[in-house]
């Protein structure tokens, strides 16, 4: 045996895999990825320097919306619970409920994204046509509460910006119970189907060991064990009183991931039912008075995982220093030692199954 | 609610060394707030598993020019955010290089004293 070449092998910036520009540079021993060296700010904005300079602290919710697609409302959320935080009032628990209610249809149709590329990813086109085409049955019950199918800007400070009506609570009920049947069937694929169970089964494992080494979070800490979840861990909203539980894995693995994405939609169906069936009355919007004065840091359950505002203020309409810790860029050294001694082969795979937003990372 | 808890550049790898257990406590991330035109505030923030709202915070004021110890041996994880701060604040910390968001060369700090 002669010494073994290393090659080192690019995964983007742009890559088939992912539509979104990252860079993992990998050093491989013949198939095995033995390194990883990683470039993930390529779509920096300088949204945290314009939320101190060029906004004031009442426009930030809908300059932050803007961090991300995908988790919009968990962003503007977070940085309004931590204003409200600061600011004297309280906001009507009917207001909490329709947080809860946009923040967990969000985390349905991001968690149907995810899953729709890691089926791709294995080669079954007809999967990620289906489940991209059903999650359309959530995006428009988000048109129809927020105005918008994703960048909506449905949270201000003290509440959110729209009512829900009888008609919209029709269209939820219907709508939810159709994605639940679907999700049924998808459950099905994801556990029996070779390309979407077998095919991932040992495939980009996350132990529950390298987990609590690493600080993961979200789903990919969930698959590996690790009960973490900050819904449970914070009370800005009333998670306790809506059905919320914990999806574990044990694995970590890629078809672990997937299948706690697929619990979690379910979990976060039957939240939604039980928000429509019991939300209490009241104002959507309550007059918070002041500026924030002091320092303020909240934590949100993002669809990716734990997403983190630090703010803090003067009492004066510009805020002194917005933080945002984003769930991918806190998972970005747990995916780098996920990917070693994995093939290369597996690494589109890998990264799909991560549900990576570099829109959020670089921020 | 944050506890927080003041250290100093010689000491903070050894208070976090004794704090940090990986089965109790989770590293949010590190975080710089700037304080004057030559004193940056930088935090190292901790959650702990299960606990609600229970948020730990070391923080040390540093001025532009003093050397940040890294505590990567301790928390894996807290590279990335090391290498956040060195770009948005022109600080410079242990084993932490330029160029996450910046280019490697940049003299940019953009949350740092010169504000570009």
């Amino acid at each position: 045996m002669g010494n073994k070449k290393i090659i080192n092998i690019p995964l983007g910036s742009q890559h088939i895999s992912l539509l979104e520009p990252v860079k993992f540079k990998f050093a491989c021993e013949n198939e095995k990825i033995i390194e990883v060296d990683s470039d993930v700010g390529f779509v920096h904005r300088g949204i945290e320097k314009a939320c101190t300079t060029k906004f004031k602290f009442d426009a930030v919710p809908y300059v932050v919306a803007r961090i991300c697609g995908l988790c919009a409302i968990t962003h503007s959320l977070c940085y309004t619970t931590a204003v409200e935080s600061l600011l004297e009032g309280e906001v009507t628990q009917k207001a909490k409920y329709l947080r809860i209610l946009l923040v967990e249809l969000d985390r349905i149709h991001s968690h149907m994204l995810c899953l729709s590329h890691t089926a791709e990813n294995a080669g079954f086109e007809a999967m990620f046509m289906q489940i991209m085409g059903d999650r359309e049955y959530v995006m428009d019950l988000q048109e129809k509460i927020s105005g918008n199918r994703i960048q909506f800007d449905y949270v201000s400070i003290g509440g959110v910006n729209r009512d829900i009506t009888t008609d919209i609570i029709k269209d939820i009920k219907t709508n939810l119970k159709i994605i639940k049947s679907k999700v049924d069937e998808y459950i099905d694929e994801f556990t029996n189907n070779w390309s979407l169970s077998l095919k991932f089964q040992d495939i980009g494992a996350l132990s529950l060991d390298e987990a609590y080494d690493y600080n993961a979070i979200g789903p990919l800490a969930r698959a590996a064990g690790l009960k973490t979840d900050v819904r449970s861990e914070t009370n800005y909203l009333p998670y306790d009183e809506v059905g919320y539980k914990m999806q574990l894995g044990t694995v970590g693995d890629i078809h672990s991931r997937n299948i706690v994405r697929l619990n979690e939609i379910l979990n976060s169906i039957e939240m939604c039912e039980n928000i429509v069936d019991g939300l209490p009355q009241g104002d959507i919007l309550t007059k918070l008075r002041g500026k924030p004065n002091g320092e303020a840091l909240v934590r949100l359950e993002a669809p990716r995982g734990e997403l983190m505002y630090y703010i803090k203020g003067e009492g004066k309409p510009l805020l002194n220093r917005v933080r945002i810790k984003t769930p991918t860029f806190a998972c970005i050294p747990a995916f780098m030692e996920v990917f070693k001694g994995s093939n290369y082969a597996d690494a589109p795979a890998i990264l799909a199954s991560f549900d990576p937003c570099m829109s959020c990372t670089a921020k | 609610m944050i506890n927080k808890i003041e250290t100093s550049l010689k000491t903070v790898v050894e208070d976090i060394k004794n704090f940090y257990r990986k089965e109790q406590h989770h590293f949010l991330t590190l975080n710089g707030v700037k304080l004057d035109d030559e004193t940056t505030q930088v935090q190292w923030i901790f959650s702990t598993y299960g606990e609600v709202d229970d948020i730990t915070m070391f923080y040390v004021d540093v001025k532009q020019y003093e050397f940040i110890p890294s505590v990567v041996e301790i928390l894996p994880s807290a590279i990335i955010s090391q290498r956040e701060i060195v770009d948005m604040f022109g600080l410079d910390v242990e084993g932490s290089t330029k160029g996450l968001y910046l280019d490697e060369d940049s003299q940019q700090m953009p949350l740092g004293s010169c504000g570009i």
